[in-house]
């Protein structure tokens, strides 16, 4: 082991893919609202925004009005939703763009849909506005993720736990932009390498993983299925050494290919685990939950472990649960 | 802390949450426990109808509970915890000395801009933001409370409120009249500038939106729902009103009684 460096010897940038972040941590899609955390911030938070990228909650082509209540409720070393993809359509998204357009990180768009033209459409239509939209209006859009946890139009199935049905999402929206694209792959397969390799196949620059686990929560009272969905995601503390054995086996698989880890990211040894098994960036989730300063916290955190192993930067950590 | 490493904590300090609040004074009423809390952060920008996140201490918990501002007195903070399940039941189980980790005030409050006769209407747990409420509007207007509890057990919050004209309902009779809140709205007279501020669970705010239509008042409903940011990040709160789907925890929970669809 390395002797311990001084704190502000360690420099967090990483690369990933073509993208420059000033530190590996993102939040995870669907778990910070930057409109609302900048109303509640007593500063500018679009200049203070504390993640190294933006993944706002995941858009699709038309309206979705989401599930049913109850949408979310607390599971051992965990939590458990339902939310069923609520948001305005790419439309009306396209006009709120402006509101934070002073966000000053880049941003990483999550894109669902049924099928690969309503994901194709989404990007089609931000590529369009982006092209025309005066300076100003927009904040720094820089990649897409393809969020294939929703079911198949055709057939039902996860997109995600079908690797021709990833490929064919992936393969759409590749022929839409030339910016960053990621595919956020299901934990729900046997074998995550599979949709991983026909991601990347198909043209994905780089992958998230993990989506949820899928769940049930049942009431203790009536012992009927708990949300309003019946069955929901897991995500959360319980599911981070199932996260990571899956980060680390499609690191493993695709060498070289930049990885977005996540699942229960809570502290900066947490996300310096995923980092150690093969992540470049790693996602936070659930712990944005607990406290408005949770990714500060985290963030001086990773600093702190990668400075106490003596790792100058987290490149000099990454992938080392992989060996031997 | 060097100066890179204070950079990474550049935000702390600059939202509304209070770490460490310690827990002054604890009272139980049945299945109710009443907390005090030193907050003089969340104390000195609360309103009526506002609620606070609190973390559940002990670790093995990891989103934080919703819960009322049941009153405000200095920089002293009340909620009012009902047990539901093992993380309210810590909640419930706190003593004093004891601290947590609060965020607020959150959330929307009750309009209380010229009142002069107000009916409070409250169901269970839902009584608890109605207590802050009766003490903001004491001062110019005429406050009437109408309480409906499940049971004795229930009922025993009643002892945990100080509202002059409190009328309280218990369905099975052990306290108060034996019924519901509705039959006490019955047969209260309620003068035309009543406005009318509900909370409890969605039949009693249903109930109290069909009684107030017919009436001819207007009111306000503070409603409940589960939460898991209670910051309005995760969309895990939503309820169906006119205006569409909206969060309980960042556009509620006071919405307007006639836009609210239980």
């Amino acid at each position: 082991m390395t002797a311990p460096l001084e704190l502000d010897q360690v420099t967090l940038t990483v690369e990933l893919g073509t993208l420059r972040l000033e530190h590996p941590l993102v939040d995870a899609s669907g778990t910070f609202d930057v409109m609302e955390y900048a109303r509640r911030y007593c500063g500018d938070f679009f200049a203070d925004f504390p993640y190294a990228a933006y993944v706002p909650k995941t858009v699709t082509a038309d309206a979705r009005s989401g599930n049913p209540a109850p949408r979310v409720t607390e599971t051992p070393a965990g939590m458990i939703n339902a939310i069923g993809l609520e948001n305005p359509g790419i439309d009306a998204w396209i006009q709120g763009l402006p509101k934070w357009a002073a966000l000053r990180r880049p941003v990483i768009v999550s894109v669902g849909g049924n099928s690969p033209d309503q994901y194709a459409a989404v990007v089609r239509a931000l590529e369009a506005h982006l092209e025309s939209a005066p300076e100003g209006t927009a904040p720094r859009i820089e990649g897409y993720e393809l969020n294939v946890s929703c079911p198949n139009v055709a057939g039902g199935l996860q997109i995600g736990a079908d690797p021709a049905a990833t490929a064919s999402v992936v393969a759409a929206c590749r022929a839409e932009t030339t910016r960053f694209l990621v595919a956020k792959l299901t934990p729900n397969v046997s074998d995550v390498t599979v949709a991983a390799r026909a991601a990347v196949e198909a043209g994905a620059d780089g992958l998230s993983l993990v989506n949820t686990f899928k769940a049930m929560v049942l009431d203790r009272e009536t012992l009927r299925p708990f949300l309003g969905n019946r069955t929901g995601g897991l995500c959360g503390p319980a599911i981070k050494p199932i996260a990571l054995r899956m980060v680390a086996e499609v690191a493993q698989a695709l060498p070289g290919v930049p990885l977005v880890g996540m699942g229960g990211v809570m502290s900066g040894l947490d996300a310096l685990e995923f980092i150690a098994c093969g992540a470049t960036a790693v996602g936070v989730g659930a712990a944005n939950f607990t406290g408005f300063e949770a990714p500060s916290r985290i963030l001086a955190e990773l600093r702190a472990e990668l400075a106490a192993r003596g790792f100058a930067g987290p490149a000099l950590a990454r992938g080392i649960a992989l060996g031997a | 802390m060097t100066a890179q490493a204070a950079d990474d904590h550049a935000h702390s300090g600059q939202w509304a949450e209070t770490s460490h609040c310690r827990v002054s004074a604890v009272r139980r009423f049945g299945a109710f426990t009443a907390l005090e809390l030193v907050a003089p952060a969340v104390t000195a920008k609360a309103a009526p109808g506002q609620f606070v996140m609190v973390t559940v201490p002990g670790g093995g918990f990891l989103l934080r509970r919703p819960l009322s501002l049941f009153s405000v007195r200095g920089d002293r903070a009340g909620l009012l915890v009902e047990a539901r399940g093992a993380g309210s039941e810590r909640l419930a189980g706190l003593e004093v000395g004891e601290t947590v980790d609060l965020a607020g005030p959150l959330g929307s409050a009750f309009p209380t801009q010229g009142v002069t006769n107000a009916l409070l209407v409250g169901g269970g747990i839902g009584c608890a933001p109605l207590q802050y409420l009766a003490d903001e509007l004491a001062t110019g207007a005429n406050v009437t409370a109408a309480f409906g509890f499940r049971d004795f057990r229930a009922a025993r919050a009643a002892g945990a409120f100080a509202i002059e004209r409190l009328w309280v309902a218990s369905e099975d009779g052990a306290i108060g009249r034996h019924g519901t809140v509705m039959d006490v709205l019955a047969e209260l007279d309620s003068p035309p500038n009543t406005v009318v501020y509900a909370c409890g669970p969605a039949a009693l705010i249903g109930a109290v939106q069909r009684w107030t239509l017919r009436e001819g008042l207007r009111g306000y409903a503070s409603l409940e729902a589960h939460m898991a940011c209670g910051t309005g990040s995760c969309r895990g709160c939503v309820v169906d009103t006119t205006r569409g789907r909206l969060r309980v925890c960042s556009e509620g929970p006071v919405f307007a009684l006639d836009e609210v669809t239980p």
